[in-house]
């Protein structure tokens, strides 16, 4: 292992501008919603099930209206399944009722935009919304498919040797975005 | 994104999920069983320990698991008053300068919160080795491990805090991690001095854990599955009357193990003072050289977690 491998290079976003993001992009979904009645949160597991969280919870204080979220394992969904060893994978999956539904989905990172198509893929496994949108705590470019989320908490031009990682204290015990060595 | 997600920090207990604390005792249980397959497996690391406070036996159980791994370690154990922080540099400064040298930094620190402030200015892994009165969550890890090696289960334990539940940062963060398992039933056994904080008992209501106070040691003693004891902390008071108006205030010997239950468990996380006695030592129940002594798998598994 190369010295710099697996370290931080930059912090993108620190606890206050994410909890501010948040808060934004969950203005946001009740400006373009009208409301919240009828939307559903749906998180990418393992991040974006904890910001999907977050998000109902800011939502259900803003609008005195619970926000029912849910949680998509999509690894057994994704094109590169066959690059990653899965053997014995449990599904995380665990989702409120979708149909007709406005489904926000949330994931920490958008990047070649693979993990939201497969994500769009699972969800319809277990129902049909009404409509899907996508909220990305960070837009770090280079994607290959046509694929553009609605709510961005902060685009951050990247190398695409370099990974964006984003720590949740529920999980990480902090709340901060960083670049990180390739 | 989401897919293959990596434990960075290792800030507080509540971070642990259920999985990735089965993933670690697992792991642990390997370690302990057949140690010449991990040899060598952090070859060409480097463990920083900075150390503010002083501590023997977690700093060697770390730095022995680094060592049992194959990586090597450095560290300060006077980081007070030998290091640049005599001269005034905040931590942030030295997490940055020390995150250039090693690949992973152990802190322990007499503020609560520090490990949270070094964790956001590091570019390496930062575990904490206790923060002030805050938290100790390999400990806790060590402590939930040794029950679980020790009554084979974790759900269902019914589990007695004892003595400084104020400003013992074990049993905060033991308790955070229990809270994560089904049918836990918790005492808190201690002088209103020092009793548990509000906080923590609002996060155990939030997540429907019932939990008893009380000053009464010998009734629950029957009660529970473990008898978890802790010292009164002296180097946690200001005033020296308060802490001799409670210490010495609860103690186990031959007679309250004779009120324990047959295959219950007597845990502390060391070291003791006059809360057991020296004789309860050769009782089986006696679990607390045996939870030392985990701490060492635990911290391996940790590690390799982190670095491997």
């Amino acid at each position: 292992m190369s010295i710099t491998e697996g370290r931080l290079k930059a912090t993108v976003m620190d606890a206050d501008q994410i909890r501010r993001s948040l808060s934004r992009i969950a203005h946001e979904i009740v400006e373009r919603n009208r409301g919240v009645d009828g939307v559903v949160l749906v998180g990418v597991v393992s991040k974006g099930d904890v910001l999907a969280h977050r998000l109902a919870q800011i939502l259900t204080t803003l609008e005195k209206n619970p926000v029912p979220f849910g949680r998509l394992d999509v690894t057994l969904h994704r094109d590169d399944l066959h690059l990653r060893p899965h053997e014995g994978h449990r599904s995380g999956t665990d989702l409120p009722d979708i149909g007709g539904k406005v489904v926000v989905l949330v994931d920490d990172v958008i990047h070649h935009g693979r993990t939201a198509r497969a994500a769009m893929d699972a969800l319809m496994d277990f129902g049909r919304p009404r409509a899907i949108q996508l909220a990305v705590l960070v837009d770090r470019g280079h994607r290959e498919l046509p694929i553009r989320p609605d709510y961005v908490g902060k685009n951050v031009p990247t190398a695409d040797s370099e990974r964006i990682e984003v720590l949740m204290t529920e999980e990480d015990g902090i709340d901060q975005a960083v670049i990180v060595a390739g | 994104m989401a897919v293959g997600s990596r434990l960075r920090h290792v800030v507080e207990s509540q971070q642990f999920s259920r999985s990735l604390l089965e993933e670690l005792f697992v792991r642990s249980e390997e370690m302990k069983r057949e140690p010449h397959h991990f040899i060598g497996r952090l070859a060409g690391q480097v463990m920083a320990a900075l150390f503010y406070e002083p501590s023997t036996r977690t700093r060697l159980s770390f730095e022995a698991a680094m060592l049992r791994l194959g990586g090597t370690t450095m560290g300060t154990d006077n980081a007070r008053e030998f290091s640049s922080a005599a001269k005034g540099e905040t931590l942030e400064d030295t997490i940055r300068i020390v995150s250039g040298y090693a690949d992973v930094i152990v802190v322990r620190h007499n503020e609560e919160g520090a490990a949270k402030r070094a964790a956001a200015v590091s570019a390496v892994p930062i575990i904490n080795a206790g923060d002030g009165p805050g938290q100790h969550p390999t400990q806790a890890l060590l402590d939930l491990y040794t029950i679980r090696d020790e009554l084979s289960k974790i759900d269902g334990v019914r589990v007695a805090l004892v003595g400084d539940l104020a400003n013992g940062r074990t049993v905060r963060s033991l308790t955070y991690l229990l809270s994560k398992f089904k049918d836990i039933k918790l005492w808190f056994v201690a002088p209103p001095q020092v009793a548990m904080r509000d906080d923590l008992k609002a996060h155990l209501d939030e997540h429907q854990v019932p939990w008893v106070e009380t000053q009464e040691l010998d009734a629950v003693l029957p009660e529970v599955d473990v008898v978890y004891m802790t010292r009164i902390q002296k180097e946690r008071f200001t005033d020296p009357e308060a802490y001799n108006a409670v210490k010495g205030i609860y103690r186990m010997d031959k007679a309250s193990m004779a009120l324990m239950r047959k295959y219950a468990i007597l845990m502390h996380p060391l070291p003791r003072v006059d809360e057991i006695a020296p004789e309860v030592d050769e009782d089986p129940r006696a679990a607390y050289f045996r939870q030392a002594r985990n701490g060492l798998h635990i911290r391996m598994a940790l590690l390799d977690k982190l670095l491997a």
